[in-house]
């Protein structure tokens, strides 16, 4: 009905059939347009994800001496990890508390879009986010740090645990996002987290804490998601512990998918 | 007043109910837009109105009672009945990063309608803003942010246009522009839900209004019935500042002068 209509005028003549059903545009339809807006608001934002990708990389760079005593992929997994929180924790989570509180969710939700696509859209953008952080991450490894141990098929299983890695903190995003109403809030809390984080994983992982935090470290987000990318990325590394570690990955993606769906609501009033 | 009135219902409420926990918000609420009619739902702030546009919109599920957006139920055929509706929010609601070009072709694509870059160019200079369609919505006016969100709650050419509080926040000269795309609107034959504080616009644009407090609709008619039918009740009377009675003295007489919160 529409598509056919003329639209030369902001305001066109209605000339509908009544017994004509109202046209609705294909779910697919409607998701690629969300997600070419989606896709483009993020790409405008470019300065802010480069900041994203900025600090992995740094301590990429400067962990260049440890490549040599602990392994290439013990280094990029680290970094991956603190990539992958900073995407889901900084990024997701903010850019969802800001657009609801300007009420951009609900001006969608009127229109015949359904939830699932506007926030499969949002997380399609993430994923895109991951595989370039991911892949620069890679590239300054291999330039930079010259890791040149790891194998393509290591490359291409190490982009599959990040991308499963990320779904734990994207989760995470959206549970904080679901818990918190307000933007500022939410800014302040997922960069707390953050950095809780990064101090308490990193100095954990290199056994600066204790053996007592060392051990919850292992089997924290942080630990589980810097294990699998690990293991992916060292030919034969991936044993009992890397499986289990992956169990306990999907366990808290999908612990805090359904606290970010049972928490979460579309306004902040 | 006669404004093509088609006698078609494009919104139908009826027996509608809201409440929060305990709290009721909506009381039996019925009422119905034709086709070609600016309908104005007033009331102080808290008496309900936000609630029953939630309703009809589809974001707030009522625990009972039926609403019909051109005929489609907003609960059981909820795709269809947000194609019939277009909504213009008190908020802005697009995303500042994109351009107004960028924005329109996003709704369109929500909405299945197709444009070529001509039309999209023909739909701004009709608001005058061909100018501004590489501009981002964050760097517009208020009035020019109005104009596209206005744009975008009729690019699919909906049955009823609902209009939360368009003028707020406006200049005169904005204002009006706004109350001629309305006029324009009806003429059209799209129906219309508006809500306002502003009774002069209520008054000059309305060709039905419906008063809701503490839940209820406690009166529908035209504006000037409201003003005839109203003027000699002694509320109405006290509230007059000049002598000559207005729907803002009517609004006051039955609403009462306490602020709400």
């Amino acid at each position: 009905m529409l598509s056919q209509r003329s639209t030369n005028h902001i305001l066109p003549i209605i000339s509908k059939d009544p017994h004509m059903q109202r046209q609705i545009p294909s779910s697919f339809a409607v998701y690629s347009s969300l997600l070419k807006a989606d896709l483009t608001a993020q790409w405008r934002n470019r300065r802010a994800s480069i900041l994203v990708i900025l600090v992995p990389v740094i301590i990429l760079m400067t962990w260049k001496g440890l490549v040599e005593r602990n392994g290439g992929a013990f280094v990029l997994s680290n970094c991956i990890t603190v990539g992958l929180m900073a995407i889901g924790l900084m990024g997701y989570s903010n850019s969802v508390a800001r657009d609801r509180d300007k009420g951009i969710f609900q001006r969608l939700r009127v229109a015949p879009t359904s939830a699932w696509s506007i926030m499969t859209s949002r997380l399609t953008v993430q994923l895109v986010m991951i595989i370039i952080m991911t892949t620069t991450l890679f590239i300054v490894g291999y330039r930079f740090d010259h890791i040149t141990t790891i194998s393509a098929g290591s490359y291409a299983f190490g982009f599959l645990t990040a991308i499963v890695g990320g779904s734990v903190y994207l989760s995470l995003g959206q549970a904080v996002v679901g818990l918190i109403r307000n933007p500022e809030t939410v800014n302040v809390v997922t960069r707390l987290v953050y950095f809780v984080f990064i101090m308490t994983g990193m100095f954990g992982e290199l056994g600066m804490l204790g053996p007592e935090i060392g051990h919850a470290v292992k089997w924290s987000p942080y630990g589980t998601v810097k294990r699998i990318v690990s293991s992916s990325l060292e030919s034969g590394a991936w044993d009992q512990n890397a499986s289990i570690a992956l169990a306990a990955t999907v366990g808290y993606a999908i612990l805090f998918t359904l606290l970010g769906i049972k928490w979460f609501k579309w306004n902040t009033r | 007043m006669d404004h093509h009135h088609n006698n078609t219902a494009v919104l139908q409420v009826e027996d509608l109910n809201v409440y929060y926990g305990a709290v009721q918000a909506v009381r039996n609420v019925s009422f119905t837009v034709q086709a070609g009619e600016i309908f104005g739902l007033l009331g102080p702030n808290g008496a309900g109105k936000t609630s029953t546009l939630s309703a009809v919109e589809g974001l707030l599920r009522p625990q009972s009672g039926t609403i019909r957006v051109a005929g489609y139920s907003i609960r059981e055929e909820s795709k269809q009945a947000r194609a019939s509706l277009g909504v213009q929010l008190q908020a802005t609601s697009f995303q500042p990063e994109l351009t107004v070009t960028e924005i329109i072709q996003l709704y369109a694509g929500i909405y299945g309608v197709s444009l070529t870059k001509q039309q999209v160019d023909g739909v701004l200079s009709n608001i005058n803003l061909r100018d501004a369609a590489a501009k981002r919505f964050g760097q517009l006016s208020g009035g020019q942010q109005q104009r596209v969100s206005l744009v975008i709650a009729t690019i699919h050419d909906p049955e009823l246009v609902l209009l939360d509080e368009p003028t707020t926040g406006l200049d005169p000269q904005s204002r009006r522009q706004l109350w001629v795309r309305m006029e324009s609107m009806r003429e059209k034959g799209h129906g219309i839900l508006l809500t306002t504080h502003s009774m002069e616009e209520a008054e000059a644009v309305c060709d039905r209004i419906a008063i809701i407090d503490h839940g209820q609709i406690i009166t529908i008619d035209t504006p000037q019935a409201l003003i005839d039918s109203n003027r000699d009740k002694p509320e109405v009377i006290q509230a007059s500042r000049k002598g000559k009675i207005t729907l803002e003295d009517v609004f006051i007489g039955l609403t009462g002068s306490t602020i709400r919160s």
